[in-house]
């Protein structure tokens, strides 16, 4: 898998404490985690909650700015926010005062996009997300499933050459988080990006990803990384699948 | 959750249609029923203190055709009305600029918040007597104490609005290429403090009829306060309640005009409101 695929994402010894306050020894997030994220992978990143994921989103997001280490895309360093990656946040982030259409097409607007193209792009992503005849509707009329989908379609009208997910399905009930899983397979067949996509539920991992990078609790370090060449769409009651399921489940630190 | 509680109301609408709309459709006219019953019986115990309803409504007709002291009441309305729009105009022109600058910087929070905060607690009503020595008792007094009681809610609640908005919000903006200081506060920090400031505008309304109502008392020739207090003088308490039966039914209608404005300005904040 490696020698054909391209590197798009290169993670270098990236660290990050916080400081609490004076008396107290900084709070150690991440620890020393490199890896590389290859071209149109589907790469998920496992690990007990509160353990340092989302900081690490947001240092490749350009959010955050880490201690030590570097993040590079496509060869270049990220220093801040990065137009180039797009992000579907756990809490969906829609913009409540826009509309969905209005939302959607936020990012490609404020690129300075003409009208017509970037509702064209917005209006196809839409459609891709099941959402074509939502556009004029405000996100308090649309349910949590819904709001997803407007979160992913905004992402992907913003054209990145990275997208990133922090537990976009968090949030959701089982059976619409199921049919979200789903449905997130079927968009990444059909438009071929490079999907960093983070959760702590471990059948959910197993279900996306091309490949599963196991962190340890706080502070995060790669405990294991974990190839999965079981053909898409899975079933999680298949012998390989359960069998990986158990191996990840036995070597996952309780959260606490 | 949302769809929990669609399930919810959907269930609950089903079962108490006929009913319980009913019953939410008289409430309004059952409480002021009760009111009316009250003040009837209390003007039949002692008609000198609470002048009979009926006699406050024809007072009312009559002052629609006959003018008190040179004004009809719809005059002596309009002359209050336009006391407060003009200062209420000229609060949000100055209190929201300055509650979101407050809001957005750092340094302007450090020097014109502190000095807010000290003038804020005085109450409009302290201002009066310098006012009167200042501006003397003509318009030019009684707008601008209108415009410092309308001042406070304004700033206050755009300030609040601007420090209130989610961090989560900024990051959507730094993600989707709205990074710029400029484009954040426009396109992200702005509509979401538009409620908050919204509620503040709304705020200031009500304080501005309160006012208009105390500077007219105390010196004006026209105005709904001048009823008040010509009625009080001449010792007419219908008077007196006719000038607060319009105080009342002219506060509620600017506040049924805000609402819709607000509406109109904030379409995706009205369900909030509804319920």
């Amino acid at each position: 898998m490696e020698q054909p695929h391209k590197v798009r994402v290169k993670l270098e010894h990236i660290s990050k404490s916080f400081k609490n306050n004076s008396k107290s020894p900084n709070h150690e997030v991440i620890r020393d985690v490199s890896f590389k994220v290859y071209d149109n992978e589907f790469l998920v990143l496992l690990g007990p909650g509160r353990c340092g994921k989302s900081v690490l989103l947001n240092i490749m997001a350009g959010l955050l700015t880490a201690d030590w280490g570097s993040v590079s895309l496509d060869g270049e360093q990220i220093k801040g926010p990065n137009p180039q990656i797009g992000m579907v946040f756990q809490k969906t982030g829609l913009l409540p005062w826009l509309t969905v259409m209005e939302n959607t097409e936020f990012g490609p607007k404020m690129r300075g996009i003409g009208k017509t193209e970037r509702q064209k792009l917005a209006q196809h992503f839409l459609n891709l997300v099941g959402l074509d005849g939502y556009e004029k509707n405000y996100p308090y009329q649309l349910s949590g499933g819904m709001k997803q989908r407007v979160g992913i379609a905004r992402a992907y009208s913003n054209e990145p050459k990275l997208l990133i997910m922090d537990e976009p399905f968090g949030a959701l009930d089982a059976q619409t988080r199921y049919n979200m899983q789903n449905e997130i397979l079927d968009i990444a067949k059909k438009e071929k990006r490079t999907i960093i996509f983070v959760t702590n539920n471990i059948e959910e991992a197993l279900l996306l990803g091309d490949r599963i990078i196991l962190f340890t609790s706080c502070p995060a370090q790669i405990k294991n990384i974990y190839e999965i060449n079981l053909p898409k769409p899975r079933d999680s009651m298949q012998k390989e699948f359960l069998r990986l399921r158990r191996e990840i489940s036995d070597n996952t630190d309780l959260a606490l | 959750m949302r769809v929990e509680n669609q399930i919810e109301n959907g269930t609950d609408s089903k079962k108490s249609n006929g009913l319980s709309r009913m019953v939410y459709l008289m409430a309004p006219f059952i409480g002021i029923g009760i009111m009316l019953i009250l003040w009837f019986s209390a003007s039949a115990a002692n008609p000198q203190a609470f002048p009979n309803p009926s006699a406050v409504l024809l007072l009312l007709y009559d002052l629609l055709f006959h003018p008190l002291s040179g004004y009809t009441l719809l005059g002596h309305v309009a002359i209050s009305l336009r006391r407060v729009c003009i200062a209420l105009f000229f609060a949000m022109l100055v209190g929201i600029p300055l509650g979101i600058l407050m809001g957005w910087s750092r340094l302007m929070r450090a020097t014109v918040g502190t000095l807010f905060e000290c003038i804020r607690p005085i109450p409009v009503l302290a201002w009066i007597p310098l006012m009167i020595m200042w501006f003397g008792i003509g318009e030019k007094a009684k707008i601008i104490m209108i415009f410092i009681g309308a001042l406070m809610p304004i700033v206050v609640n755009s300030y609040t609005g601007i420090k209130l908005v989610s961090p989560l919000y900024l990051d959507v903006g730094r993600m989707f290429n709205a990074s710029s200081q400029s484009k954040l506060l426009l396109k992200i920090v702005l509509p979401a403090a538009l409620p908050t400031i919204f509620a503040g505008i709304r705020n200031a309304t009500s304080m501005s009829l309160m006012v208009v109502l105390a500077a007219e008392m105390l010196a004006a020739k026209s105005g709904l306060g001048f009823m008040i207090n010509r009625g009080m003088e001449a010792y007419n308490m219908t008077l007196v309640m006719s000038g607060m039966v319009a105080i009342g039914v002219t506060g509620a209608m600017l506040s049924i005009l805000t609402n819709m404005i607000e509406r109109r300005i904030c379409p995706w904040n009205s369900h909030t409101k509804s319920e």
